[in-house]
């Protein structure tokens, strides 16, 4: 049996538990920090070049061995589980949410309003932009204001995006770049310019923000103690008092079956699916519900976003490949008037190939070879492809969840999860308005290129889930405090994507980082 | 461990105890990779025979060498039992790689050599171009056709295989936008607010 003790134990190795460690240890460097990661570390950076080459040959994991076998949940769930987390596959999209999505109640009588000011969450939106380093392109619309300008500036707008622009904006709706956690200068975080490789879910060149970048160098300074293979199965009370007196672990890899961690604050930062998991898991007799659970809230309105998305065929000479994972956005939809039907949604631009590549067969089923093949091909390349996504707002039901399947247990005996997503009665209702309205806004982009639009499809999940521990002010319906602490347990922080209340209408990784930022600064007191 | 009663027995049971052996150890997740035999000098010149009816004329001789070597050597290096990963948001883990789609190979390359036979030709590679432009579409247009370039090859159709790893490469897409887009290849983005230069050579 192995026992650890620190000042603060992280539970968790993602993005978020990155952010946590790095600013934590400025703000006390004498603090003893452990990170406790179930999967393994992936430090061979030297190897990225051939682990992309290898997937776009072969199409094999670009990041082998990111996952615990039997580590698993059914429902919208990763199984990247390794130092890093989901982020080492991400693309990078740092969007902020509005000042709309923190007053949905207020302004709309929907959902719930975040217990925080959007001017306290903007400072820490600049904070988690200057650490995860983000080039990006001041929205035209006051509403977009920030108090500091993007740390870099916008990645170049590739050929085919100004020609998409130029197209969309003759819709009458405004566009711009995408901000990105991508380097547009050289060594910015000591890591390299992107050099367009088309490949982001693995960066071979470290442009793209990567948490194991700082965990690197957190160990290089050794300023942490990184223990990863290690799954944390249960939280365990204190006798007396309500405080979490140990983490207890088992080693992956079956080196030691009991590992404990004690320390003075245990900051859990695995996610929304890990997160409430690992709650539920640590019930005890004292609290037979899980821990932090006696509002019965944990696992409850899990949430996220759904989409709509199209293609539109143009008379546009695009070349696609110049920089396909970059694209334009619109935040024109973020806002909406009390006074209107409520839709909400972000909208996205991205050069496209559907439509335009090789046929080995003409339209009338001909064979193709050499010569005739590349004729037909040819006639394509002339017009176009835009892909055009809106990702819209949806609130989650009470019974949006995250439960224990009694059915399904990992190695160690343990449940594993389940997520059954469901949105609220609300959201239900206007989910006919929700798709008329922005198939009229893919029809008026259309129109504006004299475009052909494909099908319209809808997403049939919930993407850049959250939710799970949601924060608010009244204990009676929440989890956490504003700052990540439970309700129930003074010295366990929640922090990350399970705090979020309500998941917006575009990626949502910037917020909860954010967030988590904050938390910090009382995790740090 | 029974005796080995000849050498091709010897040398499975030794394979069939290595496999044991390294799937029993810390380095079992390393797999035993690459049990296809690569493809021979032999049907390499098949290949480029192949190449010379279902290439564009652009592509010149050199670079018809050169996308055989490349797709030979992606046969050589192909790995059974590799990590596919996981999907964008999905709860299941990819089935590992399964048998080298170059395992069904042999018996195609032998069929076109046979077809030419039966033509009155001593192999496939021996037979004029108009030949083997017929063989290829009789192959593609058989009982079962092939009316797809696969992204990879399958194993399905040798040819269609061997088509794919090229119109479906960077290189091929340059081709067809006459613009050096370079969309696999890492390029740095001064410039990219440009149009691609356009093609400087023919391939």
């Amino acid at each position: 049996m192995a026992r650890y003790e620190a000042d603060v134990v992280i539970i968790g190795g993602g993005i978020t538990a990155a952010m946590v460690a790095e600013k934590l240890f400025e703000l006390r460097p004498n603090w003893s920090l452990i990170v406790v990661e179930a999967g393994k570390r992936l430090f061979d950076f030297e190897n990225r070049f051939e682990y992309r080459q290898r997937s776009l040959d072969y199409g094999e994991n670009q990041w082998p061995g990111d996952f615990v076998a039997d580590q698993a949940a059914r429902g919208v769930v990763s199984r990247t589980m390794a130092v890093g987390g989901s982020a080492l596959h991400w693309g990078g999209v740092c969007n902020r949410f509005s000042e709309e999505d923190t007053r949905l109640k207020s302004l709309y009588g929907l959902a719930a309003d975040w217990p925080i000011e959007w001017k306290e969450l903007e400072r820490f939106y600049c904070e988690a932009e200057r650490r995860l380093g983000v080039s990006g392109e001041q929205s035209p619309l006051p509403e977009d204001w920030r108090s500091e300008p993007y740390p870099m500036p916008a990645m170049t707008m590739s050929y085919n995006l100004k020609q998409l622009k130029s197209w969309a904006e003759h819709s009458g709706i405004k566009f711009w770049t995408t901000p990105q956690a991508k380097n547009t200068v050289e060594g910015y975080g000591g890591r390299g310019r992107c050099r367009r490789c088309n490949t982001c879910e693995i960066c071979p060149t470290g442009a793209r923000y990567s948490p194991d970048w700082t965990f690197k160098q957190l160990l290089a300074a050794k300023k942490l103690q990184l223990h990863d293979q290690t799954l944390v199965r249960k939280l365990v009370l204190d006798e007396r008092t309500p405080r979490i007196a140990s983490a207890q672990a088992v080693r992956e890899d079956g080196a030691d079956n009991n590992v404990e961690y004690r320390a003075r604050t245990f900051v859990l930062a695995s996610g929304y699916c890990w997160s409430p998991h690992l709650l539920l898991l640590s019930a005890s007799s004292r609290f037979p519900n899980g821990l932090a659970n006696s509002s019965d809230h944990v696992g409850r309105y899990m949430t996220g976003h759904l989409a709509y998305q199209t293609t539109i065929d143009l008379d546009l000479k695009i070349f696609p490949g110049m920089n396909d994972q970059h694209s334009l956005i619109s935040r024109e939809f973020f806002r909406c008037r009390p006074d209107r039907s409520y839709v909400r949604h972000d909208l996205r631009v991205w050069e496209n190939a559907g439509g335009r590549g090789p046929q080995l067969r003409d339209a009338e089923g001909k064979l193709l070879l050499g010569d005739a093949l590349m004729a037909d091909w040819r006639k394509r390349t002339t017009r176009g492809t835009a892909r055009v996504r809106g990702y819209f707002d949806v609130h989650p039901d009470r019974d949006s969840r995250l439960t224990l399947d009694t059915a399904a247990k990992n190695r160690w005996g343990d449940s594993l999860p389940v997520i059954q997503h469901r949105i609220d009665a609300a959201s239900q209702a206007r989910q006919a308005a929700t798709r008329e309205h922005l198939q009229g806004v893919f029809t008026q982009l259309a129109k504006a290129g004299d475009g052909r639009m494909g099908n319209v499809g809808a997403l049939n999940y919930q993407d850049h889930p959250a939710g799970g521990c949601r924060m608010g002010s009244d204990p009676a319906t929440s989890v956490v405090n504003t700052f990540g602490r439970t309700h129930d347990h003074e010295n366990l922080f929640v922090v990350g994507s399970p705090t979020l209340p309500t998941g917006g209408c575009t990626n949502g990784t910037l917020t909860f980082v954010a967030l988590a930022l904050r938390s910090v600064e009382e995790i740090a007191k | 461990m029974a005796a080995p009663v000849n050498g091709h027995l010897h040398r499975r049971t030794l394979l069939q105890f290595l496999a044991a052996a390294i799937a029993a150890s810390p380095l079992g997740r390393l797999r035993l990779f690459a049990q296809t035999p690569p493809i021979t000098d032999a049907q390499t010149v098949t290949l480029k025979a192949i190449a010379e009816v279902v290439l564009p004329n652009a592509v010149s001789r050199e670079d018809r060498d050169r996308i055989v070597t490349a797709f030979v050597a992606w046969v050589r290096d192909y790995k059974e039992g590799a990590d596919m990963g996981h999907g964008y948001g999905s709860s299941t883990l990819r089935q590992a790689s399964g048998a080298s789609p170059a395992a069904r190979y042999p018996a195609q390359f032998a069929a076109l050599d046979d077809a030419a036979k039966a033509a009155g030709a001593a192999s496939f590679v021996a037979m004029p171009l108009d030949a083997r432009r017929a063989a290829i579409e009789a192959a593609l247009n058989g009982p079962q056709p092939v009316n797809r370039l696969p992204a990879q090859p399958t194993g399905q159709s040798l040819i269609a295989d061997f088509m794919g790893f090229y119109f479906t490469s960077s290189d091929a897409w340059d081709l067809a936008y006459q613009a050096q887009i370079g969309r696999d290849r890492c390029r740095t983005l001064d410039g990219s607010d440009q149009a691609p230069e356009p093609l400087g050579r023919s391939f």
